[in-house]
C-alpha cells in the first residue's frame, strides 16, 4: 500500500453508499468523469477522509514506445483487481467489485441477489443465482407495465421494506455470458423511487420447453430462499435474518420452473393483483 | 436407523420463530434451516432430559391429539442430519421419512415433521457471476468457476 500511496494522484473521491464509505483515486485527470456514473445509486460525497475500502486506478502510460503495453491497473486496497489495456474492462471490474463490497458491508440495508419490480404498490421480488433468468423476467414484467426497481439487488431495510437499486439492466444474449446494459428508460419503463412492502416473492428458473407452474411455499421456506441469495448472510447473520423475517411475514411465496418469460410474467402480475 | 436417548438441541445457532415455523441459522456451518411446526415442536422439547417417548407424550398434550414416538424419532433423525442436535457418541436409530409415510399413509404425511436446509452463500456466490475474460480474483466470481491465477481473468466458460 505504501508503494501505491507514493504515486502521484491526480484526483480522488470519498463517497458513502448505504452506510459504507469507499474511496477512489486515479492517476489520470478526467477519470472521475467516467467513474461517477458507475457508483451505486444514491451515493453521496463523504466529507470523511477515512474510508473502509480504497480503490486505486492507475491509468495506462500514454508514452510512445515500440512493444510497450499500456496497461490500466486497478487495486482494491493493496489487492490488484485488474490489469488491462482496455480501460472499459477495468472500469467494469471497479463497478462489479465495489457494488459487491457495498452489498456485503452495508449496515443500512440487506442486499438480496434478486430482480425487483413494483406492481400495485407492492414489490414483486425474484431472488435467484446467475443464469436463472431474472433479468429476462424483469424485462418482461416491465413490458407489462411494472415499475423498475432492480435486476441485481433487492435492498431490505429493518422494517422489511424493499428499496430500489436502479442501474442499467444487464441483459445476456442467448447462450452468452456477456451482458449488455440497457437503461430502463430505453425499455420504456418507469423507475421506482419509494420503498415498497414485498407482495409476492417468486422463486423460479428458466427451463427450456417448460410451462409455467408455481406452487406456494410456506413463509419459513420462502425466507430460506431469500437467505440463500443474501450477500451478507455469513458476515451479518443476525441482522440479515431479522430483516428477511420482516419480508417473509407479509409476503406470498411461490416457486416453480418457467418456460417463456411472457407466460410467467402475466401470471405473476395476475397473482400479485 | 438412528437412536437418540436424551436429545439436546444446539444452543449456539441463531433461531427465530416465524408463525408456527422456526428459522435456524447455523453459524458454525453457514447453513440455514426451516423447521415446520412439527419439527419445531420436537426441537423445542430437546432439552437433554426428555426421552423421545416423553417428547411424544408432551406433544400429544400440546396438540390435543396422539403423537406417536415414531413421529418424534423421525423429527430427531432430521434434526440430527441437519446437525441441530448436540452431538454425542451414541448409536443413532430413527425411521426414515419414507418408511414413516408408508406406515401412516400419504394423507397424513403433510403432518410429518419437515426440515428444509440450504447453504448460505459467500458474497461472490450471491452476486452475478463474471463472464469470460472479465478480471477476477477468485474462482467463485466467474460463471465458469475458473479464475486464471496467471491472467487474473475468468476462463473456461
Amino acid at each position: 500500500m505504501d508503494k501505491l500511496d507514493r504515486l502521484g494522484w491526480a484526483e480522488g473521491l470519498a463517497f458513502s453508499a448505504f452506510g459504507v464509505c469507499v474511496g477512489i483515486r486515479a492517476t489520470v485527470s478526467g477519470m472521475l468523469d467516467r467513474i461517477l456514473p458507475l457508483l451505486p445509486p444514491g451515493w453521496k460525497k463523504s466529507p470523511r477522509g477515512l474510508v473502509q475500502r480504497l480503490y486505486s486506478l492507475i491509468g495506462a502510460n500514454g508514452s510512445e514506445g515500440k512493444g510497450v503495453r499500456h496497461l490500466n491497473l486497478l487495486y482494491a486496497n493493496n489487492l490488484r483487481l485488474a490489469r488491462e489495456t482496455d480501460l472499459q474492462a477495468v472500469l467494469e471490474a471497479f463497478r462489479n467489485d465495489h457494488h459487491l463490497y457495498v452489498a456485503g458491508a452495508s449496515p443500512d440495508m440487506t442486499f438480496i441477489h434478486a430482480g425487483v419490480v413494483g406492481w400495485q404498490r407492492r414489490a414483486v421480488v425474484l431472488p435467484g443465482r446467475s443464469f436463472s433468468g431474472k433479468t429476462t423476467l424483469v424485462r418482461e414484467l416491465l413490458r407489462l407495465g411494472a415499475t423498475y426497481y432492480s435486476d441485481e439487488y433487492a435492498l431490505v431495510d429493518e422494517r422489511g421494506l424493499i428499496h430500489p437499486f436502479v442501474r442499467p439492466l444487464g441483459i445476456r444474449e442467448h447462450g452468452s455470458t456477456v451482458q449488455t446494459d440497457f437503461t430502463p428508460e430505453k425499455l420504456g419503463a418507469s423507475v421506482g423511487v419509494e420503498p415498497l412492502r414485498a407482495g409476492t416473492v417468486v422463486i423460479t428458473e428458466y427451463q427450456a420447453g417448460t410451462r409455467w407452474e408455481a406452487n406456494p411455499l410456506s413463509q419459513g421456506q420462502g425466507a430460506l430462499e431469500l437467505l440463500a441469495n443474501s450477500v451478507a448472510i455469513r458476515r451479518l447473520p443476525e441482522k440479515t435474518l431479522l430483516r428477511l423475517l420482516e419480508v417473509a411475514k407479509r409476503a406470498v411465496f411461490i416457486r416453480g420452473p418457467r418456460g417463456e418469460a411472457s407466460e410467467a410474467a402475466a401470471s405473476i402480475l395476475n397473482l400479485s393483483t | 436407523m438412528k437412536k437418540l436417548e436424551f436429545p439436546q438441541g444446539r444452543m449456539d445457532c441463531l433461531s427465530r420463530e416465524l408463525g408456527a415455523e422456526v428459522l435456524i441459522y447455523d453459524l458454525q456451518r453457514d447453513e440455514g434451516h426451516c423447521l415446520n411446526y412439527k419439527a419445531a415442536a420436537v426441537w423445542r422439547l430437546c432439552d437433554g432430559k426428555r426421552t423421545p417417548r416423553q417428547i411424544a407424550a408432551e406433544l400429544s398434550r400440546q396438540f390435543s391429539t396422539a403423537v406417536g414416538e415414531q413421529i418424534v424419532r423421525l423429527a430427531l433423525g432430521q434434526l440430527w442430519d441437519a446437525h441441530l442436535l448436540v452431538e454425542r457418541e451414541v448409536s443413532v436409530e430413527t425411521p426414515s421419512r419414507r418408511v414413516a409415510m408408508q406406515r401412516i399413509g400419504i394423507a397424513a404425511a403433510i403432518a410429518l415433521p419437515l426440515i428444509t436446509s440450504m447453504a448460505a452463500p459467500t458474497p461472490a456466490q450471491a452476486a452475478s457471476c463474471l463472464h469470460n475474460l472479465a478480471p477476477c480474483t477468485s474462482n467463485l466470481q466467474c460463471c465458469s468457476n475458473i479464475c486464471s491465477p496467471v491472467l487474473n481473468k475468468c476462463i473456461g466458460g
